[in-house]
Formats: C-alpha cells, structure tokens, sequence
C-alpha cells in the first residue's frame, strides 16, 4: 500500500509498542533498586539505583548454577534434536516410501501432547532410573518437546533444495549419507539454525515439566524465579528481575540473528517469508 | 514390506543391496519415532494402567471408579469450563490485535526495522512475564496507580478477590506475552500476498477495508488456521501465569486443566486419580490432533 497510514492506525501502533516496552523497562530497573522501593505503597517511578541488592543475591542464591543448568540442558536438548531431526528431516523430505506420512503426521501430533498428561509418568519414570532433580532428565523432556518442530522446520527447507544438485552427485557415485552430509545439509544451513535457535528458545522457556523435575540441584532459570521468596522478605523481585534478564539478553541475541526466519520457524514451514 | 524407494531421478545406488535401499529411509527416521514414542507412547499407556490403581504407595485396583468420581467432580468440570472461557477470550483478542497491528504495518518498508520492538515481550521467560504482571497488579500496585492517576478509580484495586478481576489479570499476561507470536506470523504471511492482487483491486476503486476483508484475509486462511492451532495448543495447556499469580483463586475462578491435574498429582499426591483426568485429556487430544494435522496443517505445509 502506498498509502499513508491513517492518524488512528499510527496511535494504535505506538500505544502497543508503549504497552510492550515499558513494562520491560520498569522490570529491568527493578534489578537494581533497592527494595523498599519495588513494594512501597505508592509506586515509585523514577529509580535509584544500588548495586547492594546485587551482593546479596549472589551471595544467597547460586545464580550461576541457574544458568548453567539452563545453558546444558538447553545445550543439550538442541544437539540430541538436531542429531535425531535431521536425518528423519531427510527421510520425510526426499524419499518416497509406504507409511511416509503417517510417520510424518506421528511426528507433527507429538506436538499437540499436553504437558499435564505425561507429567506423572515421566516423574515416576525418571524416579525409577534415579533422574529426578538432573540436568539430564530436563536436557531429555526438553528434546522431546521440541524434535518435531525441529523435524517439520528442517524438512520444509530441504524440500525447497533442488533435486538436480544430489542427482549431480549421485551419478558420481556418492552415497545418500554423504550427500545428506557433504550437500544437504550445507544447503539448509540456515533452517537447522532456525530450527535449533527455536528449539533452544522452548526449552529455555519451559516451566511446567521443570518444576516437577527441579527439585533443587537442577534448577533451571524459569524456575528459580519462581523461589526467590526470603521469609519475611516476601517475593525478591530484584532477583526475579536479574535472572529474567540473565534468560533475554541470549533470546535477543539469538532472535536478532534468525529474524527473517523466524515466522517460518515458529509456524514449522508453512510460512515462507 | 513391498514399498519401493524410489528415488526422484536416476537410482544409482551401488555397492548397496535392494533390501538396504528400501529401509534407508526407515532407518533414518527410526531414531525420532522411537524417542518420541518413549515420551509420548510410554506416558500414555502408563496414565491408563495408573488410572486404574488408588493409593499412594500400596496400589489397589479400583477399575472404572476414579473416572466416575471424575465426571462428577465439579472441581475438574470447572477447571474445563475455565480452559475453555479463558482460552477462547485470549485467543480471539490476540487473534484481533495481532491482525490489527500487522495489518497497518505489513506495507511498511520499515517494518523490518521495528518489528523486533513488537517480537520482545515473547523473548522473556513466560515465568518472568508472569512475575511482571504480578508486580504490576498486585504487589507494585502500578496497574492502580495509574488508573488513579487518570482519574478512573481513586483507591487500589484488589485484582485477586474478584472473578473477572483476577480473569483479566491472567488473560492479560497471555496476550501481552503472545500477541507477537500471531502478529510476526500474520506479517509474513500478509507480505507473502501478491501485490499485484492488491494494486488491481485499488485501481478497480476497491476502498483499503473491502480488499483487506474479501481479499487479503481470505488468501490468508490457511495460515491464520496454523497460526491459530499452534497458539491454541498452548494456550489449552496455560499453566504458567495460573501457578504465579493466581493459584486458582478466588474460588477455582483461573484454576485451568493443567493447574488442576498438577495440584492433585504433586500436591495432593493422587497419581491415580490425576492419572484419570490426564487419560481423559490425552484422549481428546488424541482426536483433535487427528483432525487438526489432517486437515489443516498438512494442506497448509504441504508445498
């Protein structure tokens, strides 16, 4: 549209950019206020600022085992993700075989599991193998979570490659898995980062399986936030709010990076823009 | 198996015999099924078996009767009533606002530019969004503060002691959070529409809200329809903001299905019983997830 947008579409806009940013803002000052101001009575817009806060919660709280724990299970889930999504990516995209879409439609309704119905069972698995409160069992659930976007997202971008390229290769004797190795993945470089930057984005964001697995040694960021309460402190929102921030700097990063990819990622390939 | 891999063009598959060329491909997508079926086909089958057993540590057979309890217990009807009033309120105003905001920016060569202001409320941690809230409704006051400011209430509001109040905080915090997430999808999906469409429907005199209605949105269906399945998923499954700020109060009012079968499994510690309610989910998951990615999701990803 050439046209200029309207006087009433531009307030639109700008209220809702408003709306996003400043409570982000207000909550990012909140790291570094001294507490008396976040509960006064009346709210106190403008901030002054003390890093003694700081001191004590890294004093009282393991902050940096928090993001570890975040950062390997993340890490973790991502790579057992790409190892098993990329080679069924291949699979669903260029062979035909009987049973080729049921196992795709297996993969994609994995997707619609509901968190609360396998809750029990993977806390009474993991407490069997001894696995409750690990790094290793949330690196697992969180893999599980995310493989099939993974496999839908890698899949729509080999899909796109042509085939001439393997047919080239093929008719000088390459096997299928140094193609897939030497050609097809190169080339759908930019949908494997798509797809392990999304993945890494769910598993750091999720709440509800860690906390039934988390217990105390493997607590994870999400949800630490939800433990920073101090007896008669109440809620430590300074803590909240650093740790909140500790997880978005990463995200923002990582996001800035995949931006012309991300609404093809997060829609698992069917939008392509 | 009589299945025949067929390779697009030429087959030149030396040094490999037929039998291994035809389960290649199984073998390739053999990891993925089976790790998938260990966390999806395990729970399901263990939900049923624990279904059936009452007690914490001792199991006794019970049969059918948790399910029956089940369907009477006003308190997981209610918490089905609650998914479904808080879902569709928040995903129809999501739908609404999201639609809104990429419809007057899709057009804008800028629009790469700014975007990413729109994308950060879904950068931060959903737990950390629901401790934003909290702070701001409840324990900051500052949701009462500037209503006070603006002249339309002159005390603080209580926003935990009244149902719609504490309704609205928890729709409130999915919207804020997860609006961008339709809004970057509709985007790309309106700025993937044929221009040229557009430029014959205006020279046609076509006012900007008729080609908006009869042509962009009807193009865009199949999107929309993908858009709104994935955020409708989540948004079934809302547990985050109910277990920070609410807690289900006042009087179960934002208890949702998740919460519920939470609260009786690892608070009240009723595997059984929450096993129940959590086969009865599954099922109907089971079927939506039939219908949903046959009729929607393949046609749309399908290219």
């Amino acid at each position: 549209m050439k046209t200029k947008r309207s006087i009433a579409g531009t307030i639109i806009l700008l209220s809702w950019a408003v709306v996003s940013i400043w409570p982000i803002f207000y909550f990012a000052t909140i790291a570094l206020r001294p507490r008396v101001e976040i509960i006064a009575p009346d709210p106190i817009y403008w901030p002054t600022f003390t890093t003694e806060t700081w001191q004590k919660i890294w004093d009282e709280w393991p902050m940096v085992q928090y993001f570890l724990n975040s950062m390997g299970a993340v890490a973790g889930s991502v790579v057992i993700c790409l190892v098993l999504g990329i080679p069924a990516a291949y699979s669903l995209a260029r062979y035909r075989y009987k049973g080729r879409e049921d196992i795709g439609n297996y993969i994609l309704s994995t997707k619609m599991m509901a968190p609360a119905v396998v809750a029990i069972p993977l806390f009474v698995l993991f407490a069997q193998f001894r696995m409750l409160d690990t790094v290793w069992a949330l690196m697992l659930v969180y893999a599980a979570l995310n493989l099939s976007l993974v496999v839908w997202i890698i899949r729509s971008y080999m899909i796109d490659i042509p085939h001439e390229i393997e047919d080239a290769a093929r008719t000088d004797g390459a096997s299928d898995l140094r193609i897939l190795w030497e050609i097809i993945i190169p080339m759908c470089l930019p949908g494997i980062i798509t797809a392990a930057v999304i993945a890494a984005i769910f598993g750091m964001n999720e709440f509800f399986l860690t906390l039934i697995i988390g217990r105390k040694e493997a607590f994870t960021m999400s949800i630490a936030l939800a433990n920073f309460k101090g007896g008669s402190d109440g809620i430590i929102y300074n803590a909240i709010a650093l740790v909140a921030f500790m997880a978005f700097f990463p995200v923002l990063l990582l996001v800035v990076a995949i931006q012309n990819h991300l609404s093809r990622g997060l829609t698992m390939g069917a939008v392509k823009g | 198996m009589s299945a025949t891999a067929t390779l697009p063009s030429t087959t030149m598959t030396r040094r490999r015999s037929p039998f291994m060329r035809k389960t290649f491909p199984y073998l390739l997508v053999l990891p993925a099924v089976l790790y998938l079926l260990l966390i999806t086909l395990y729970p399901g089958i263990y939900a049923v078996y624990r279904s059936l057993y009452t007690g914490k540590f001792k199991l006794e057979w019970t049969g059918m009767s948790n399910y029956q309890q089940l369907l009477t217990d006003e308190q997981f009807l209610n918490s089905i009533w609650n998914t479904l009033l808080l879902g569709s309120i928040t995903l129809a105003l999501e739908f609404v606002i999201a639609m809104t905001l990429a419809a007057l920016v899709y057009r804008d060569p800028w629009v790469k530019g700014f975007r990413i202001i729109f994308l950060l409320p879904m950068l931060l941690m959903p737990s950390a969004v629901a401790f934003i809230w909290k702070l701001m409704f409840n324990d900051g006051r500052i949701i009462s503060d500037l209503l006070k400011r603006l002249g339309f209430i002159d005390y603080n509001v209580d926003w935990m002691i009244s149902v719609p109040l504490a309704r609205f905080v928890v729709i409130f915090t999915d919207v804020w959070q997860w609006t961008p997430f339709l809004f970057i999808i509709f985007v790309a999906g309106l700025q993937g529409l044929d221009k040229e469409v557009e430029e014959a429907a205006r020279l046609d005199g076509a006012s900007w809200w008729s080609m908006f209605f009869n042509i962009s949105l009807p193009m865009l269906r199949p999107i929309i329809a993908i858009a709104l399945i994935l955020r409708g998923i989540d948004i079934l499954n809302m547990f985050t903001p109910v277990q920070v700020i609410t807690q289900g109060t006042p009087a179960g009012a934002t208890e949702t299905l998740g919460f519920y079968i939470q609260r009786l499994a690892f608070d009240k510690v009723d595997h059984g019983y929450a096993s129940a309610a959590s086969v009865l989910v599954l099922i109907v998951t089971v079927i939506l997830a039939q219908v949903l990615v046959r009729r929607f999701f393949r046609s749309g990803t399908e290219s």
